[in-house]
């Protein structure tokens, strides 16, 4: 080696061409992304998520959710992924997601939990895989809890479901600089009222229509298939509700013999039952149920987790991606070149 | 090749092969003064890595028995997992790396260590900077990115105890004295100027003013591979740059070979931080250039072993007897199987199934573990001894460490690429349920825990060896402990 000073201008210039490459350019490239809306300016996706489910977001990584789930899908030519199916929905279950993941879907995340191994399956679209009328849904026996109409009076579209408690409660104490608006809706860049609902995850469809049969038009599968889950046996909570997800983080293996996800019972609380039940108690039978007089119920953490899960959806059209299920053609949004 | 010439402590420096008294006593000054700094290194790496240790054998029983004390938030396994990470990152790799450095960096520069205790103070400061952080995660305050799950208030402690060291590390230069600067200095300077500048630009890109959306990933996976090749694979390879021809007494084969050997693994090894993330949302030029970036570090792996081995040429047979030269060839040919292994999970039409599966956790302990810190056994066999003046008490301890090690990386590694490719296979067939990936690869996790049985052996015995050496209880005699006797059954002798 010639010299001391060649040899640090040496090192410093190859980290600096790598740093050039691999962060610099990229930012230049993909780092100021708008989210996309159609010509109306309306139709928006991505958006913000609400408080709680930001709040769930630190849940989730405070506890490593992200080194056994991804949040990644690949395309079609490069993996399964797209291909590939949930577990838990024994009829007509819910897919991984119709198209892969692209850097837009990510725009507001912080961080982006991409996620590097599959010990549990990937989350980007569970929010999605919940059924899409929850309310339909009988396994929730209980009537509507207390929490749900103060938090969501008749929404533009799908009315709050009891199981859906948490998701729609995003709007109340959702940190955005809005308006309470009386609909389930966290605010501020919706033009239309459609689209809005981010939290409760009904509104991420295509489609600047009217509101009433809204969640029908992008994922026809999904609608359908919320009937049939209704039926499921016994007295499990739909696959992927909150109620579900609830269940599932207390104690896995109740809903799914082979999981091997670890139970996060820190996240709850057992207390006794004053009056009458929680409407959010977890309702588990059998083995590991709470016994006469008591019930575990979910604390506030739990509780912004599930609407963190809840929110997790990709499953609106990207203009610069193919969706492996297109969306029949009455979809306007795929249609129409987005504004930007 | 007669054992006993053998030599491990005589003089001659590979730079200078003039041999004199004077030198001598200059080395014993210089190896003095670095004394309570490396020492304090040493011994805090190794109480990081028993902690380290337990930690993964904990998050490794965990993973495939999911209920085993899962009710405590501290103790849920998204926690003890970054935390054995960090611990073995932060607490134990970069320890013994800074340590053998500071000690490595006085002794080719030829000067004596000036003011050790701010090097002392430093150290203290970094493991009051570890600790915190691996408090911050255990009580859920980790950051989300890989191997920066430390907390804000740690990383800044930790900067500004690494500020301290690193200085000092890089002013011996200013004092260094005989101006051919050789190849254990270029790895180790440049491991001091790469890592303040990738820990700061990780730390400002994701915290101080973050960049959007995937690229907080891609720029998580940017550090993560440097730290792992141009931080802790550019200290083991200097340590092994300089370990092998000194322990066999023998010059370096070719300079040349060195330089293209450093240059390329500093030019591609940087670029191949997206290899994690192949086929994620990204523009594909991004992955494909770092996947070009692995491929290409076959060069320097190459040039590297090629020059290893053209100097260990014919003294093979050293490493029966000296514990420093089996641990570091076996870390210096754990690099060329980790490289590979690079390359393999890299390639797309591999990673579609072993992008997600436990064959990275393969990868990281292969380079983490296999080579790093076998590199880093091997050098404080080399260096304890000169520092407290006694010789490793028990050649048996240190032949428990090797194979358990050996044995242990070993199986853990084969366990996690066959388990690994079984679980990628059950994963990319979408006619599977989810659960068949995940529940064909518990079998392998198992055997990985047994694994972890053996190296958590390899590592209290090893701590117990260096803390009979910290007390002085090592023996006091004129040669270094030799694996095995030095007048061996003539029928056993090696024929050279």
């Amino acid at each position: 080696m010639k010299g001391f000073t060649p040899l640090v201008l040496g090192i410093l210039a190859t980290l600096a061409f790598s740093w050039l490459g691999l962060a610099y350019i990229p930012d230049l490239q993909i780092g100021h992304l708008d989210p996309q809306s159609d010509e109306e300016g309306t139709d928006i996706y991505p958006m913000p998520k609400s408080g709680m489910a930001e709040r769930g977001r630190r849940v989730y990584i405070a506890n490593g959710c992200f080194y056994c789930h991804s949040e990644q899908l690949r395309p079609d030519y490069a993996a399964s992924d797209i291909e590939r199916t949930r577990d838990a929905a024994p009829s007509s279950p819910p897919k991984w997601g119709d198209r892969r993941s692209a850097p837009r879907d990510y725009i507001f995340d912080r961080p982006a939990l991409l996620g590097k191994t599959r010990m549990g399956p990937d989350l980007a679209n569970i929010g999605k895989a919940a059924p899409a009328e929850e309310e339909a849904a009988p396994a929730q026996p209980s009537p509507a809890p207390p929490a749900a109409p103060a938090a969501s009076p008749p929404a533009s579209n799908a009315s709050p479901p009891p199981a859906n408690a948490g998701a729609q409660q995003n709007a109340k104490p959702a940190a955005q600089p809005s308006p309470q608006t009386p609909a389930a809706v966290p605010p501020a860049a919706n033009a239309s009222a459609s689209p809005a609902n981010v939290a409760a995850q009904q509104g991420a469809k295509p489609g600047a229509q009217p509101p009433a049969p809204p969640a029908s038009a992008a994922s026809p599968p999904q609608t359908t298939a919320a009937p049939s889950l209704t039926a499921s046996p016994s007295d499990s909570p739909a696959a992927y509700s909150a109620a579900w997800h609830h269940q599932h983080l207390y104690a896995p293996r109740s809903l799914n013999l082979d999981s091997d996800m670890p139970a996060y019972k820190f996240l709850y609380e057992k207390r006794r039952v004053g009056g009458e039940q929680s409407a959010d108690a977890i309702k588990l039978r059998g083995e590991g149920a709470p016994g006469e007089g008591w019930e575990i119920v979910p604390t506030y953490d739990a509780k912004c987790l599930v609407a963190y899960l809840m929110s997790l959806n990709q499953s609106h059209p990207l203009n610069e991606v193919k969706s492996a299920a297109a969306p029949p053609a009455a979809s306007p949004a795929a249609a129409k070149p987005a504004a930007k | 090749m007669n054992p006993t010439e053998i030599p491990l402590k005589s003089p001659g420096s590979v730079t200078d092969l003039s041999i004199g008294e004077v030198e001598q006593v200059e080395r014993a000054l210089i190896d003095a003064s670095t004394r309570v700094p490396v020492l304090m290194f040493y011994a805090s790496a190794i109480v990081w890595l028993l902690l380290g240790t337990l930690l993964a054998g904990f998050t490794s029983f965990k993973l495939h028995s999911p209920d085993l004390l899962s009710n405590v938030a501290v103790l849920t396994w998204g926690r003890i997992r970054p935390a054995h990470l960090n611990v073995m990152l932060y607490g134990w790799a970069s320890m013994v790396g800074m340590g053998t450095a500071i000690w490595l960096m006085a002794r080719l520069c030829r000067t004596t260590l000036r003011h050790p205790l701010v090097l002392v103070t430093g150290g203290a400061f970094w493991n009051l900077g570890v600790l915190l952080g691996v408090i911050g995660i255990l009580a859920g305050d980790s950051t989300g990115y890989h191997w920066l799950e430390f907390p804000s208030y740690a990383a800044v402690v930790l900067f500004v105890a690494y500020s301290i060291i690193a200085s000092w590390v890089v002013l011996m230069f200013r004092f260094r004295r005989g101006d051919p600067i050789y190849i254990t200095q270029w790895y180790l300077l440049a491991a001091f100027l790469w890592f303040p500048w990738m820990y700061l630009a990780a730390q400002t890109m994701l915290f101080i003013v973050p960049v959007q959306g995937v690229l907080q990933a891609a720029v998580n996976w940017w550090y993560a591979n440097n730290l792992l090749f141009l931080w802790f694979g550019s200290l083991a390879l200097g340590t092994a740059y300089y370990m092998i021809p000194k322990v066999i007494g023998r010059p370096v084969y070719s300079y040349h070979l060195a330089a293209i050997g450093f240059w390329t693994y500093a030019f591609f090894a940087s670029w191949t931080g997206m290899q994690r993330l192949v086929d994620g949302p990204f523009p594909a030029w991004m992955i494909t250039a770092s996947i070009a970036a692995t491929i290409l570090c076959i060069i320097p792996v190459a040039t590297v072993g090629l020059n290893h081995h053209m100097t260990m040429r014919g003294y093979f047979p050293l490493m029966r007897y000296s514990p420093t030269l089996r641990f570091t060839v076996f870390g210096a040919m754990s690099y060329t199987a980790f490289s590979l292994l690079g390359v393999v999970i890299s390639l797309r039409s591999f990673a579609r199934y072993l992008q997600f599966s436990e064959v990275s956790s393969a990868y990281s302990h292969l380079g983490l573990y296999a080579f790093f810190s076998m590199i880093m056994f091997g050098a404080m066999y080399y260096i304890v001894p000169r520092l407290v003046g006694r010789e490793w008490r028990f050649a048996s301890l240190i032949k428990i460490h090797f194979w358990a090690s050996v044995y242990g990386i070993g199986l853990m590694t084969l366990m996690l690429i066959a388990g690994g490719m079984v679980q990628g296979l059950n994963m990319d067939n979408p006619t599977l349920p989810f659960t068949e990936s995940t529940q064909s690869v518990l079998p392998y996790l198992r055997g990985r825990s047994l694994s972890g049985i053996l190296m958590t052996v390899a590592h209290f015995v090893f701590a117990y060896h260096f803390l009979l050496m910290l007390l002085g209880l090592g023996r006091t005699a004129s040669v270094p402990t030799f694996l095995n006797p030095v007048n061996p059954e003539p029928g056993e002798m090696v024929a050279h």
